[in-house]
């Protein structure tokens, strides 16, 4: 509690190395909430995301709370991605792509004027589907965040940084004799575990994912839902995934989002249903949407 | 827009709740032969019923079985979780129920010979009764996924256990009148528990009913009767067949 209390205490202490960009995420809007803060990393208030014209998601209120996981579950379209991408602001990226309604993190509107975009990608990481590993050796994919933002200032705290993250992704022991060859030659599964140690190595304070393990096989799988729960402690997590069993297994929380299509205009839009205690979604839904989805008697 | 992604599992999951239901069936046709076996001291038919309970063992297995593959099989979430959930439960308590029904012929080749006057004799007639409704009112809630009449099912067991308590009454009445033996009281006190236990099982399957329709669960744990009132030792040893 007293932690959720100053929220950016904790993510000011996660910084290791300068904190150039934090003044600008700290000075900027916070709500006054200060003594009764909920112990939410993310709110969403009436969030509508558009590309272009067409509005992908409509009145998302949603919240995450600190070290919990997460699950963005939904058919394909819903806008799962999109929520997600909200939450590091990757939707900047997207030309097309607009706003609104608010997305408040740590109580801080994480589209406020004066908010770093760049700096709210290194507080919040993201996992891609596909491992996307650097065409570098294992130890420059890690140390490549580290450098760049100035966290370490000499190399044996690289060094340092590189092998806690290896650790911390459960990938030390198999890589610890080969960290000069390419990350390109390791499996699918160490990859991806590989691009969370890389994610972690900026020392986030909330790991983003979107499906991130579509492309490994059970046990690859299992490593990283595993690796999930080993490191909730410290992060926290949203996840992506059509696997509902793996929402089911992994995630404390579960958001089930849908497509509602106008019968007039054909337009399809996505909207979030239920959010829940993981096992409340799976045993007694409450949205009769959720559980034609989640049974399998949806169209 | 409805269209059915899993239909071959949720078919199975119907086959198995019209199996369960029709094994319910059969148990709430035992109840009045066990109650006409235990009146007219039918040895014959006590045989029969006797014999017939393997096959409600087998089929309870084979349903239970089904149960147990769609969980290893087809992860069942939600209502189709809390469904498989049940049943399992359910054919439990069905085939329990088939046993009473067996102990019941037990303890009418256990007082053959002997004849009960007709006070208890009508008290054995109305429990009878009153357990084969509550079973097979219990068979329909469950069959067409019915909470309210599920839920009735709890009124219903409360005069079931009315008429046990009469019944106990009735016995030593007729005990310290010297109209039934030792031997026969005790056996009829044990046969009045199976039919009340009858009833508990039928409430358990309208209680997992609405635990299906919707997550309903007691707010009490269901009650541990095998060590409840009257001769517990006895009793306890007369259901352990
Ligand atoms: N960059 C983009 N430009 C235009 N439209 C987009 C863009 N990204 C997503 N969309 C549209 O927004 C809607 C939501 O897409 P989104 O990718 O968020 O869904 P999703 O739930 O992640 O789906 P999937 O499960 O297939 O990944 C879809 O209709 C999609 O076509
Ligand atoms: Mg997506």
């Amino acid at each position: 509690m007293t932690e959720s209390g100053k929220p950016m205490n904790i993510v000011n202490e996660n910084v290791v190395g300068s904190d150039s960009g934090l003044q600008t995420i700290a000075s900027s809007e916070r709500t006054e909430v200060d003594t009764d803060t909920p112990p939410f990393v993310f709110e969403t208030i009436d969030l509508n995301v558009y590309y272009g014209d067409f509005r992908a998601v409509r009145d998302v209120n949603l919240t995450v709370a600190k070290n919990e996981i997460t699950a963005l579950i939904g058919p394909s379209g819903c806008g799962k991605s999109t929520v997600l991408r909200c939450f590091d602001r990757m939707n900047d990226l997207i030309e097309t792509a607009r706003v609104d309604g608010r997305v408040l993190y740590h109580g801080l509107d994480l589209y406020g004027p004066d908010v770093d975009a760049v700096e709210v990608r290194r507080r919040v990481g993201m996992v891609f589907q596909k491992p996307n590993p650097f065409p570098k050796s294992i130890f420059d994919n890690i140390a490549y965040g580290p450098r760049i933002s100035g966290m370490a200032k000499k190399k044996a705290d690289l060094a340092v940084i590189v092998e806690r993250s290896l650790r911390k992704a459960a990938l030390w022991d198999e890589v610890k004799d080969r960290l000069s060859s390419s990350a390109l030659g390791m499996s699918g599964g160490q990859q991806q575990r590989l691009c969370i140690a890389r994610a972690i190595a900026v020392d986030p304070d909330v790991l983003l994912m979107d499906e991130p393990c579509s492309s490994l096989d059970p046990i690859a799988t299992t490593r990283i839902e595993e690796l999930m729960k080993e490191i909730k402690d410290e992060y926290t997590i949203v996840i992506v995934t059509h696997n509902m069993q793996q929402a089911a297994r992994v995630s404390d929380r579960t958001a089930f989002f849908s497509v509602e299509v106008n019968e007039q205009s054909d337009a399809r839009t996505g909207i979030l249903v239920e959010a829940d205690a993981t096992e409340k979604i799976f045993s007694t839904p409450a949205d009769d949407r959720t559980e034609r989805y989640v049974t399998g008697r949806f169209g | 827009m409805a269209e059915e992604l899993r239909s071959a599992f949720h078919q199975e999951l119907i086959g198995i709740q019209e199996g369960i239901a029709s094994i319910a069936a059969g148990v709430t046709e035992l109840i009045p032969r066990a109650t006409e076996i235990i009146l007219n001291g039918d040895l014959e038919g006590a045989e029969y019923l006797i014999l017939g309970d393997a096959e409600f063992d087998r089929r309870s297995i084979e349903l239970e079985e089904r149960c147990f593959q769609i969980i290893a099989l087809q992860a069942p979430v939600a209502s189709d979780l809390r469904a498989i959930v049940s049943a399992i439960k359910i054919i439990a308590d069905i085939e329990r129920s088939a046993d009473l029904c067996v102990n019941i012929c037990k303890a009418a080749r256990r007082i053959y010979g002997h004849e009960l006057d007709p006070s208890l004799r009508g008290l054995i007639q109305s429990m009878g009764d009153q357990a084969r409704v509550l079973f097979s009112e219990a068979t329909e809630a469950y069959l067409h996924v019915d909470a309210v009449r599920s839920a009735a099912l709890r009124d219903m067991d409360a005069y079931l256990d009315d008429l046990h308590r009469q019944f106990i009454q009735a016995i030593f009445q007729s005990h310290s009148g010297d109209t039934v033996d030792l031997q026969v009281a005790v056996q009829l006190a044990v046969v009045a528990r199976f039919y009340e236990r009858i009833g508990d099982h039928a409430v358990n399957i309208g209680d997992r009913t609405r635990y299906i329709v919707n997550g309903w669960v007691p707010e009490h744990p269901y009650p541990e009767s095998d060590n409840e009132p009257s001769t517990p030792q006895l009793i306890a040893e007369q259901e352990e067949v």
